[in-house]
């Protein structure tokens, strides 16, 4: 018989746990030893993790948060059977992987990013500002949203000088996003839109992710001022990689896959989200 | 999105490219045959679970003994509304619903693209109606695919709702008439949601099929017992993975008892080499793999690989398989 030999594209593989830590109670940072997904993934490109338990066969997809040379975090919330188990991962265990899987934020663009996330959908996020660190063509501003604790402002402040965050007793990313468009001066025109940047000034992109709820929040913001938000979405998923098909999502382009065409899409071409304003 | 933020960049995709190239180093001592169509090792995909371009990044599709690709009807179908997947212990409960792009979409896109790439195609027909089958095999039947695979466990309107698959006397009806359709070897694919195979089985074989596939999945469903609702959009689902195995056994187990000669392809549950052998004991002369391929997607042909080595030490088996007939 013929040995059996990875292919081009990794496959599920096996990771070693670098490090596990409780940042806050149900709050875990993983840090995982995978060359490929440390030099390929883009920000809100995922890699599923698979359970040691053979009964569970479904991936959990989690977004990848930071890149460091060989190994890759994650920041997870402890959810179900699944991050229960993750949660008790010790440094030099294994975990099964597969990715970086998905279609991240587009940051090709020069612009002002403004990168407001909420609860467990900071890491693709923090991503984005370790991405766009060091561009001199870009800006990251970063506002986060959170319960209680603010588990993730200080990874954030590792590649952005403007991180401001809030919790649920102060309220929520949109009253940050407020103060941060007044600050800037683009409160909006008369007509509540964002006052055309000035010549040679960067447009301002939103890149956001979190709860549904606050996305589409986000995204009626956006829309009333002018701006573009690309969300990165949430769907449960049986395979990750464009196989299944039970991750669809109503676009303006048809039914797409969440895990393929996604998990990034710009809000004005998800279907449906108007009607939630 | 741009392309750029994809994973596969086009220099990602030609450095791969290049290991990929390196590793094609399968060779295979044990072929089988389905219905007069030669298989280069017994595993092949199932219908549902492969996708060309989702997997053709992991593995040469070629070197599979064939693949079965997502069933295909007449016109799109848009599918279910989601979720339309939940999890269960060993195995998962799935209502896609059958969405696909359509017959015309797949035999301009898809089949080309896998014959280019040089596999051996069973091409999924689902339909609501006899006439949906009948069109969609018409379209097939001058195109190049190796074999047809019926699926006749959706909802039939010209059975009453009721999937043919569960009707011997709706099932007869439809082989026959899709018979005259096409010179291609025709697969039927059975549904488990009935309580004997062999009548079912039999009307199949009577209808003027060549062989027979099973199993497709069982009805099931889960509950979410924080809202003490369905999981599923759709309620119901096809169960499938594991611990379907032991049943998908008995099934081809009871056929090859009651008919020795139809080919059939077992299916249900295989995630190793060892579970494909199991199926080939029970009377199977093929396998095809599920949801083995939706945890890992090069999961076929690694199982592939296992199986060429356990059919090592069987000459006996191997030899019959290679002859076109089974344990
Ligand atoms: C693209 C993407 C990125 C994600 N990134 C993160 C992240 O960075 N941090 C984080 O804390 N969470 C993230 N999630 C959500 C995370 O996948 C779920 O919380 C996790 O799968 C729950 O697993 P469990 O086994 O603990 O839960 P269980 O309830 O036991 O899981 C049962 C099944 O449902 C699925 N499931 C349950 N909740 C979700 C959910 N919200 N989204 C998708 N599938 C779900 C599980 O994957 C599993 O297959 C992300 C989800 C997606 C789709
Ligand atoms: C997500 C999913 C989609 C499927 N779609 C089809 C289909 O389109 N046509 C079909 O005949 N069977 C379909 N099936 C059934 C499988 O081909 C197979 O018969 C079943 O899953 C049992 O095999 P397994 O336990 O190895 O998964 C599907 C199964 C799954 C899990
Ligand atoms: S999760 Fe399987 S296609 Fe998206």
């Amino acid at each position: 018989m013929s040995e059996f030999k990875p292919t081009y594209f990794p496959s599920r593989r096996p990771a070693q746990v670098v490090a596990c830590e409780e940042l806050t109670d149900g709050v875990v940072r993983l840090t995982l030893r995978d060359a490929f997904i440390a030099a390929h993934a883009r920000p809100a490109q995922f890699v599923n993790l698979y359970t040691s338990n053979a009964q569970r066969l479904s991936p959990r997809p989690f977004g990848v948060c930071e890149v460091n040379g060989d190994e890759f975090t994650l920041i997870f919330a402890v959810i179900g059977k699944g991050t229960g188990e993750f949660r008790g991962l010790k440094p030099g265990q294994t975990v099964d992987v597969l990715g970086p899987l998905g279609r991240g934020y587009d940051l090709r663009e020069p612009a002002d990013y403004v990168l407001v996330g909420g609860g467990l959908g900071v890491p693709p996020l923090v991503r984005a500002a370790q991405e766009l660190h060091g561009r001199d063509d870009c800006h990251a501003t970063v506002l986060f949203g959170y319960r209680n604790v603010h588990f993730a402002d200080r990874y954030a402040a590792k590649y952005s000088d403007d991180v401001r965050s809030i919790d649920e007793s102060e309220g929520n990313v949109i009253t940050i996003l407020d103060r941060w468009a007044e600050e800037r001066g683009i409160a909006g025109g008369a007509d509540g839109h964002l006052l055309p940047c000035a010549e040679g000034e960067r447009p301002v992109r939103i890149l956001t992710c979190g709860p549904l709820g606050m996305m589409k929040a986000v995204s009626a913001w956006g829309r009333d001022h002018g701006v573009a938000v690309y969300a990165s979405l949430e769907a449960r998923m049986g395979c990750g990689f464009g196989t299944c098909v039970v991750c669809t999502v109503h676009t303006t382009r048809g039914i797409l896959k969440t895990c393929v065409d996604g998990p990034v899409f710009n809000t004005a071409e998800l279907e449906g989200w108007e009607a939630a304003r | 999105m741009s392309e750029a933020t994809e994973t596969m960049t086009p220099e990602l995709d030609a450095e791969r490219r290049s290991n990929f190239d390196a590793n094609q180093k399968f060779t295979w001592h044990h072929k089988t045959q389905v219905a007069g169509v030669e298989w280069k090792n017994p595993v092949g995909t199932a219908s549902g679970t492969f996708n060309f371009d989702a997997v053709k990044w992991f593995y040469d599709v070629s070197q599979l003994g064939a693949v079965s690709t997502k069933g295909v009807s007449p016109v799109p179908w848009e599918g279910n509304p989601v979720p339309r997947t939940a999890e269960t212990p060993a195995g998962s409960v799935n209502s896609v619903g059958l969405q696909n792009p359509g017959v015309d979409y797949y035999l301009e896109h898809d089949l080309p693209a896998l014959k280019a790439a040089g596999a051996t195609v069973i091409t999924n027909v689902a339909g609501h109606s006899d006439d949906d089958y009948a069109e969609v095999v018409s379209k097939l039947a001058d195109h190049e695919s190796d074999m047809l695979e019926i699926n006749v466990s959706c909802p039939n309107v010209s059975a009453d709702g009721l999937s043919t698959g569960t009707d011997p006397v709706a099932l007869k009806r439809l082989v026959k008439r899709l018979r005259p359709l096409t010179d291609k070897p025709m697969i039927v694919k059975l549904t488990p949601n009935v309580t004997d195979i062999r009548p079912i089985a039999e009307a199949c074989i009577e209808g003027g099929a060549d062989a027979l596939s099973m199993i497709n999945t069982f009805v099931g469903m889960r509950f979410d017992i924080r809202t003490g609702k369905p999981i599923l959009a759709n309620i119901t689902g096809g169960v499938s993975g594991p611990c379907v195995h032991p049943m998908a056994l008995a099934f081809v187990y009871k056929t090859r008892q009651a008919f020795p000669e139809i080919p059939i392809i077992g299916i249900g549950g295989i995630m190793t080499g060892e579970d494909a052998l199991e199926f080939l004991y029970a009377g199977a002369n093929a396998v095809e793999v599920g949801s083995a391929a939706l945890g890992d997607p090069v999961a076929p042909l690694r199982i592939a690989t296992e199986l060429d080595a356990l059919l090592d030490k069987r000459p006996e088996l191997a030899q019959a398989l290679e002859e076109g007939r089974t344990w």
